[in-house]
């Protein structure tokens, strides 16, 4: 009798898909509809002039796509960007974060005025970095002239694009990474800052061994989620550098765009997205199999 | 003379008759319906007067909003969606695409069809028409590329009017002259990073030299890889000067309002910018170089192409009232209001000096004196008309479907060779390959 009534309850597991049913049908919808349609399109050569037409060619646009000169080259750029950003990013975050946890006047004012650049949109961030970094209206030129050079200083070129663009895209994604980081280190008691200080630690130490390890998972998480924003990012890069100059930062996001939107080339646009949706998934299983796992374990 | 007055007569009765003609159907909007009408940013305060004017006077419904980013790009997605959009501003170069898919009603569709044709010039009627149609009604008719030139500076260099460069040629050399008299950076290309940048600048350069891109009628490349071939000498002279240092690197990076910025600092004797610009490079509050904004006039060589725009009919799925109407709007808008005048036509030539491809607005006595008061000097006049009359229209590579996407693909790969010091012949094989490609592509 018993036996009978444990087989009628519903496991943990059980109870929780139950609990994420809704969720489940509603992603199913929204994500699997159009990532099946993006397939289909991949799989097909769509033509809208002389009347609509979609005709299969199998895997050759994937074929394509791989032996492409340019998309190797916006891999290259999208790797370099990610790279850039993701440890500007994080590090920006934890110096923040550590700023932020010292005991100042005014404490809350900061934090708000800290948070803000992860408020403005990327559309925004892209039209102030825009402003700031190019000659004829930039802070180099403004520092240039301020220190008697007549000549104008600009950062939006091929040496200098990228940098710029990580540089903007961690302006925008530190302040997060750096609050989730503060919320950890007020986690930490303060005793273990004392036991620290007995034993005669120094500061280095002390972050090394005191502050940093509960802040690893948060870091290992932090880095996954930055490095997949970086990788899809398109609207601040769209706004700042179109791509350019010439191809300097065009990633495989802009490089998507401009096959499919103004090629108009929709099934050759949706393989490559398929080519960044591999290198996102693959990023972050190798940062996970390298780095999340030892972390979870630790928790 | 008399074969002249002979044309106007046939015009003015061809107009009065269309006249009547529209006024039996009327401009006033009927079907209550909402016509949505998009452009891209250009004082959109004036456009926004023009649509409210007809909406009190016409009993309109129009619904006028501007789009922001890549232009062609997204008015081809909406266009494809089929989305709520009824009349659109447009290059020749997109309209055609446009045309292709079936998205576009050609003007054809209009009641009053010959009498707008026959009150445009012919070259503009040519330029506007893909496949033996008109596709759409006059926004402005300008010249980019030509060659402006800052007075001031010319003249504190030692130089004289006499001294204008005829071609291109003459150009460069004088560039290199400039900077030995101490002027580093005398020369602002068009190789900004809009669409229609450093593409459209290789493409009047190599017309101005009298080469030809792509046939006119069959699309087929005709670029020449011989050192005396008008693109070698455009691609040879931009290497020049670019690894010379003659020009700015960042204006590979200007937007269009950064680069006529640029211009209007005062800092560069020749640039080659639009030529309704001129207007604005000789007011007060916009320039530093007011009073002193000049052209080159025509020596024997064109400067510039042919650069237009022109609003465009929807073809989307609508009911006949409503279609009615948007046809109304068009025309009120692109043409004649109810009382016969172009209004928008002639007010963009008051506020702006963009001409218009009808000859009743630019053979009018307001038109001569706006161009008077928009130039530096009175001897001007004849150089803009000058310049104006001589300026090709690169129907090979524009007239065509492809024709954006050459125009970006040319874009990247000329801002590619700037930069990398490319190979000048690789990359005329390469261009004469993507037409043919292109070509492939699409079946021509």
């Amino acid at each position: 009798m018993r036996a009978a009534q444990r087989t009628a309850e519903l496991s943990n597991l059980q109870f929780s898909l139950l609990l994420a049913l809704p969720v489940l049908v509603f992603l199913l919808l929204v994500v699997a509809y159009p990532l099946g349609y993006a397939l289909w399109m991949s799989l097909h050569e769509i033509s809208f002039f002389g009347g609509y037409k979609a005709v299969f060619v199998g895997v050759e646009h994937f074929a394509d796509v791989i032996g492409d000169r340019k998309f190797k080259k916006s891999l290259w750029v999208t790797v370099r960007f990610t790279l850039e950003s993701v440890a500007l990013a994080m590090v920006a975050g934890l110096l923040i974060a550590l700023v932020l946890n010292r005991k100042m006047r005014f404490a809350g004012l900061v934090r708000t005025i800290v948070i803000l650049p992860w408020c403005i949109s990327l559309y925004g961030t892209g039209v102030i970095f825009s402003y700031l970094a190019k000659g004829q209206t930039g802070i180099g030129t403004a520092i240039a002239y301020a220190l008697g050079i007549e000549e104008a200083v600009n950062v939006v070129n091929k040496q200098w694009v990228i940098e710029v663009l990580a540089v903007g895209n961690a302006w925008n994604m530190a302040p997060l990474v750096a609050f989730f980081l503060l919320a950890n280190l007020k986690t930490i008691p303060s005793r273990l800052y004392d036991l620290a200080a007995i034993d005669r630690m120094s500061r280095l130490e002390t972050f090394l061994n005191v502050t940093l390890p509960p802040l690893r998972f948060t870091l290992f998480v932090f880095t996954c989620i930055t490095t997949v924003l970086s990788m899809k990012l398109f609207d601040f890069i769209f706004v700042l550098s179109g791509g350019g100059p010439g191809t300097a930062s065009a990633t495989l996001t802009y490089r998507i765009y401009k096959e499919s939107f103004k090629d108009l080339d929709l099934g050759y646009g949706a393989a490559m997205s398929f080519m960044l949706l591999a290198l996102i998934l693959g990023t972050t299983l190798i940062l996970y199999g390298l780095w999340g796992r030892r972390e979870a374990r630790s928790i | 003379m008399k074969l002249r007055v002979t044309a106007m007569a046939v015009t003015g009765a061809l107009m009065l008759m269309s006249g009547a003609a529209l006024a039996e159907g009327g401009l006033e909007a009927q079907s209550g319906e909402t016509v949505f009408f998009r452009g891209w940013q250009y004082k959109t305060d004036i456009v926004q007067d023009n649509v409210d004017r007809y909406n009190n006077e016409q009993g309109g419904n129009v619904d006028y909003a501007t789009v922001t980013g890549d232009y062609p790009a997204i008015m081809e997605q909406n266009l494809m969606a089929g989305a709520e959009l009824d009349v659109l501003y447009a290059n020749p170069s997109q309209a055609g695409r446009y045309f292709d898919g079936g998205w576009i009603m050609p003007a054809e569709a209009l009641p009053n069809i010959d009498a707008i044709k026959a009150d445009m010039y012919p070259n503009i009627l040519d330029a506007w028409s893909y496949k033996g149609q008109l596709l759409g009604l006059s926004y402005f008719v300008s010249t980019r590329g030509v060659m402006h030139v800052n007075l001031k500076k010319y003249y504190e260099l030692g130089y004289s009017d006499a001294d204008f460069p005829a071609d291109w040629d003459a150009l460069y050399d004088q560039l290199y002259e400039m900077r030995d008299k101490g002027l580093d950076q005398p020369f602002l290309p068009h190789w900004i990073n809009e669409w229609y940048g450093i593409s459209w600048a290789f493409d009047f350069e190599v017309m101005n030299r009298g080469g030809q891109v792509a046939h006119p009628d069959t699309h087929e490349p005709l670029l020449t890889t011989d050192a005396d071939g008008a693109a070698y000498k455009t691609l040879e002279d931009w290497k020049r000067i670019w690894n010379d240092g003659l020009v700015p690197e960042e204006v590979l990076t200007y937007n269009e309002s950064s680069y006529i910025d640029a211009y209007a600092s005062g800092r560069y004797v020749f640039s080659p910018q639009q030529l309704y610009d001129l207007e604005t490079f000789n007011r007060e509050d916009r320039s530093q170089i007011a009073g002193h904004a000049s052209l080159l006039p025509y020596q024997g060589q064109s400067w510039g192409l042919l650069d237009s725009a022109v609003y465009l009919m929807t073809s989307r799925e609508r009911s006949d009232g409503h279609t009615d109407d948007v046809k109304r709007f068009a025309s009120w808008y692109g043409y004649q209001d109810q009382t016969g005048n172009v209004f928008v036509g002639n007010r963009w030539m008051q506020e702006s000096m963009l001409f218009s491809g009808y000859k009743s607005v630019m053979e009018s006595e307001a038109a001569a004196e706006r161009m008077k008061s928009a130039l530096a000097r009175e001897q001007d006049i004849q150089a803009v008309l000058g310049v104006y009359a001589a300026t090709p229209y690169p129907k090979g590579i524009w007239s065509v479907v492809w024709a954006e996407e050459f125009n970006s693909w040319l874009k990247e790969t000329l801002q590619e060779f700037v930069q990398d010091d490319g190979d000048i012949v690789e990359t005329i094989e390469a261009i004469n390959e993507e037409i043919a490609d292109l070509n492939k592509k699409y079946g021509l």
